[in-house]
């Protein structure tokens, strides 16, 4: 019917229209997360989301699974209005989200997990009376799964697969999959697309969440695309090319704000070389190959990826936290290969770790004591001075106008913003020290205000006049284009491509980030 | 040592999430300072009110009984603190809770927790006996240090173990230093009725130790100098966790491990320098009993002082000069309380009852406190 309605260019009939979001906004503190944002998805078509980190796209849909109560907008179902205020309202309403972490409870049985969500009633439990149908519904979209096995002892893909049951059990119409190939072999990705196309067919909504788009332009009837909170547009997949979503999804916008690259001498020494570096395998991970990449003194290098890439594991591996099984790493002309976190810190590599709060600092602590963490190692190596690192801290604290109570003040109270200025700080102290000294600095500016951002951007450019080398990893590609001397793309675990500031082309660079580069 | 990734199960306990809430680092952490005053007053308070509600439920309790409150407080008093001899009998009964609950503390600050230490205590407590055996009429200025080092030695060899399986494969130390505590009951319950039973006894109680062996006194009535060897080790271990960069290493495992590791910090390391540190104070603590107290190995060494010391700490806040002031309290609630059961004749029982609602009014005291502490994390998680 809807094909038939579509094809005539008349507008589809009410009751096509399974979700209708017209006007949604929501803001967090000082972001605005979502700009009036008009959505809708017919009942048996597969319809992808579009945009890059931060676009609004699980935020948006958390608002349909009633996980977000919007500030503003309205939501209708088959054309009438609902309120969502809560998980338990979507379900009603026949609407299931699978998230990127699955909401499984590993002691029990796949079945029993998927009983859990069917049984509605609270004081019985007629296990058996629902086998019959999980199973068939478990055959009839193609998931091949062990039932009866415990779900810690499952694949990440027959999990998913648990969980997708677990949804449809509860009687959902619509699906919303959150980035669902994140994790998922190029095997297991091609079943769960099949999978979707059954469950299009069957009549269900399905709303996909999804970075890589030459997978997603296979699978998907229609695209929306969000970027930065507001709506570009929603189109037929069938009249979509890979550059256009691109151009779509990045936009054409100036410069980041006041960044610019710094104007410094590059090389021609070489602060950091890594050669043919693998990680260990590791099945919690993306496991790194073949990372070739050098950065020279005074240059700023970028790795733009989308998350999930191996951008985290690029880190652990390059500060030591994560076991190199082939190629080496050089500080200069040192061998870091087979140094711990404490030598390749003294011998001047700085980390900028992506989660400043689980990674960074000490919360209960005061904040002197998080900036020393890690700095303390290029420190005279005797004593420990409590007096003389606090006043360390609160001369730092001056100088980089920290906004913060004082050196003692625990640094859990410290904002967000003001926890990266001393981490940078800190970064700063230790890449001091001369030498062949170089940051590796993940994320360094997300989710920080202008001003902040500025400032991380102005001390990148300080190490890099000093003589020292920078390594940004970034997902956001604005950022790299405005700073950086040189980009590196890094797609499942591999460098594949780099671009010198001349020939920068953010098309190509964004297509690289997809898997859609050549 | 291979160092794992900060995911695996390598990982302490890092108490990131509860460490403001905990105010832990407060006690030994902090600098003066208004702020640190305030907290401090905070502190004062909460002990107070938990001392309060304590002494009116413990009230209720002894009225049902038939007791009359007022009475029993006035001979809790007394008999722990109202002559020096009782006041030696408080010292004796601090020394192994002191010691005990200050080897917790060390731990629980870099986020491990040791619940062996009644075990450690005994692995203390058989190396000193047989070390006293073996040395039998050599002067006391050798038999004596020989013996307490032996002691150390034995306390830490019980969590050496513990603490090479949660370095090397990741296992749970909760398990692991519970598990020990009945091997270490079951080694001194074998050599007190076996190799070294006292045949006239007839009980499980080793031959005494000889008398170069035994620890000099204290004051009167049968106190000993514990309490000096014990002090100085606990501010020792204080200023260690407060002074020294290996000290700041450690609790920066115990306030952030993943943190810890980017800055630089070894988990191995820590973890096993937590463990075993942990078990040689504690082991102090089993050489001490028997030299100082039992003058032998017996079975009945230690009643739960393992369970009280990690109380304790709890109550000190992990901070081992916090654990000083309420390893006295608790000495002298047991000291006082035991001599109830002579006086208004509550039951032995009822000593535990007693001592159960203070540790839960302070435990009520702190939560309400960690609420608002919380309440300003939540603001910075955002």
């Amino acid at each position: 019917m809807a094909e038939a309605a579509s094809a005539r260019g008349v507008a589809v009939r009410a009751s096509d229209v399974a979700v209708e979001m017209a006007g949604v906004s929501k803001r967090f503190g000082s972001v605005q997360a979502l700009h009036a944002v008009d959505f809708s998805c017919r009942a048996g078509e597969v319809h992808a989301l579009l945009g890059e980190n931060g676009a609004g796209k699980t935020s948006l849909m958390n608002v349909l699974a009633g996980l977000y109560r919007a500030d503003a907008g309205t939501i209708r179902l088959h054309g009438r209005v609902v309120e969502m205020r809560s998980p338990r309202d979507a379900i009603a309403h026949d609407i299931g989200m699978v998230h990127q972490h699955f909401e499984l409870v590993q002691a029990f049985s796949a079945f029993e997990n998927i009983v859990l969500g069917a049984e509605k009633r609270v004081w019985s439990m007629d296990a058996d009376r629902h086998r019959g149908a999980i199973a068939k519904l478990a055959r009839r979209y193609g998931f091949d799964v062990d039932l009866d096995r415990h779900v810690r002892d499952l694949e990440i893909g027959d999990q998913q697969k648990v969980e997708i049951l677990r949804i449809l059990a509860t009687g959902a119409r619509v699906l919303i999959l959150d980035e669902p190939t994140t994790h998922l072999t190029p095997i297991e990705v091609e079943r769960l697309y099949r999978s979707v196309r059954e469950f299009a067919r069957s009549g269900l909504t399905v709303i996909l969440i999804a970075h890589k788009l030459r997978e997603i332009l296979a699978v998907a009837d229609r695209l929306t695309v969000l970027r930065r909170g507001r709506l570009v547009g929603t189109l037929d997949a069938a009249d979509a090319d890979e550059p256009g979503v691109v151009e779509m999804m990045i936009g054409e916008r100036g410069a980041l704000g006041t960044a610019s690259c710094p104007r410094t001498v590059v090389g021609p020494g070489t602060v950091l070389a890594v050669r043919g570096a693998a990680s260990a395998e590791d099945q919690r991970a993306v496991d790194l190959a073949d990372v070739d990449l050098t950065v020279r003194s005074g240059e700023l290098v970028g790795v733009a990826g989308v998350a999930g890439n191996g951008q985290k594991e690029l880190v652990e591996l390059l500060c030591g936290l994560r076991p190199l099984a082939a190629g080496s790493i050089l500080l200069g002309e040192r061998d870091v290969s087979r140094c711990s976190v404490r030598e390749r810190i003294r011998a001047g590599l700085a980390t900028l770790p992506g989660d400043r709060i689980r990674e960074g600092i000490l919360p209960g602590a005061p904040l002197f004591e998080s900036y020393a963490l890690g700095l303390h190692q290029v420190w005279d190596r005797s004593g420990w001075r409590p007096r003389t690192v606090r006043d360390e801290a609160q001369s730092m604290i001056g100088r980089f106008r920290v906004v913060a109570p004082g050196a003692d003040a625990p640094t859990a109270v410290l904002s967000g913003g003001n926890i990266q200025k001393v981490l940078v700080a800190r970064a700063l102290a230790i890449a001091g020290q001369g030498g062949d000294s170089v940051l590796v600095a993940m994320n360094p500016t997300s989710g920080l205000d202008v001003g902040a951002a500025a400032f991380v951007h102005g001390q990148l450019g300080a190490m890099c006049s000093r003589g020292a080398g920078v390594l940004l990893i970034s997902e956001d590609l604005e950022e790299l284009l405005a700073v950086c001397h040189r980009i590196l793309v890094l797609y499942r675990g591999r460098i594949v491509g780099s671009y010198e500031r001349e020939a920068f082309d953010r098309y190509a660079i964004g297509a690289g980030m997809v898997g859609s580069g050549d | 040592m291979t160092e794992l990734d900060a995911s695996g199960a390598l990982t302490p306990r890092g108490d990131a999430d509860v460490e403001a809430a905990s105010g832990a680092d407060g006690a030994l952490g902090a600098p003066p300072g208004a702020a640190r005053r305030q907290t401090v007053w905070a502190d004062v308070r909460i002990y107070l009110g938990a001392v309060v509600v304590a002494l009116v439920v413990n009230a209720v309790l002894l009225l049902a009984i038939g007791a009359d409150p007022l009475v029993a407080y006035r001979q809790i008093l007394s008999s722990s603190l109202g002559s020096v001899a009782a006041l030696a009998q408080t010292l004796n009964r601090m020394t192994p809770l002191l010691l005990g609950s200050a080897a917790v503390a060390f731990a629980m600050r870099a986020g491990y927790v040791n619940l062996g230490v009644d075990g450690q205590i005994y692995g203390g407590a058989i190396l000193a006996t047989g070390t006293a055996f073996a040395l039998y009429g050599l002067p006391a200025a050798v038999v004596l240090p020989a013996v307490l080092v032996a002691a150390i030695l034995g306390g830490g060899t019980v969590a050496l173990l513990p603490a090479v399986l949660r370095a090397r494969r990741g296992v749970n130390e909760l398990f692991t230093t519970v598990m020990l505590n009945f091997v270490a009951f079951y080694a001194a319950d074998y050599l007190s009725t076996g190799p070294w039973t006292d045949p006239v006894a007839g009980e499980a109680i080793s031959v005494p130790i000889g008398a170069e062996a035994r620890l000099p006194g204290f004051l009167t009535g049968g106190g000993h100098i514990g309490i000096l060897l014990a002090l100085p080790l606990v501010v020792a271990m204080a200023w260690w966790l407060r002074r020294t960069r290996a000290g700041f290493e450690f609790r920066a495992v115990g306030g952030n491990p993943r943190a810890a590791q980017f800055g630089g910090v070894s988990l191995v390391a820590t973890g096993v320098v937590a463990l075993v540190v942990s078990g040689l104070v504690a082991g102090l603590a089993g050489g001490i009993e028997v030299t100082g107290v039992h003058r032998r190995l017996i079975l009945g060494l230690t009643p739960n002082f393992g369970y009280m010391a990690v109380l304790i700490a709890v109550l000190a806040r992990r901070s081992p000069l916090g654990a000083i002031p309420a390893a006295f309290g608790f000495a002298v609630l047991i000291v006082g309380s035991d001599s109830l059961q002579r006086s208004v004749g509550l039951p032995a029982s009822a000593v535990f009852l007693f001592q159960a609602v203070v540790v839960l009014a302070v435990l009520y005291f702190e939560v309400r406190r960690g609420g608002v502490l919380a309440a300003v994390r939540g603001r910075v998680g955002r």
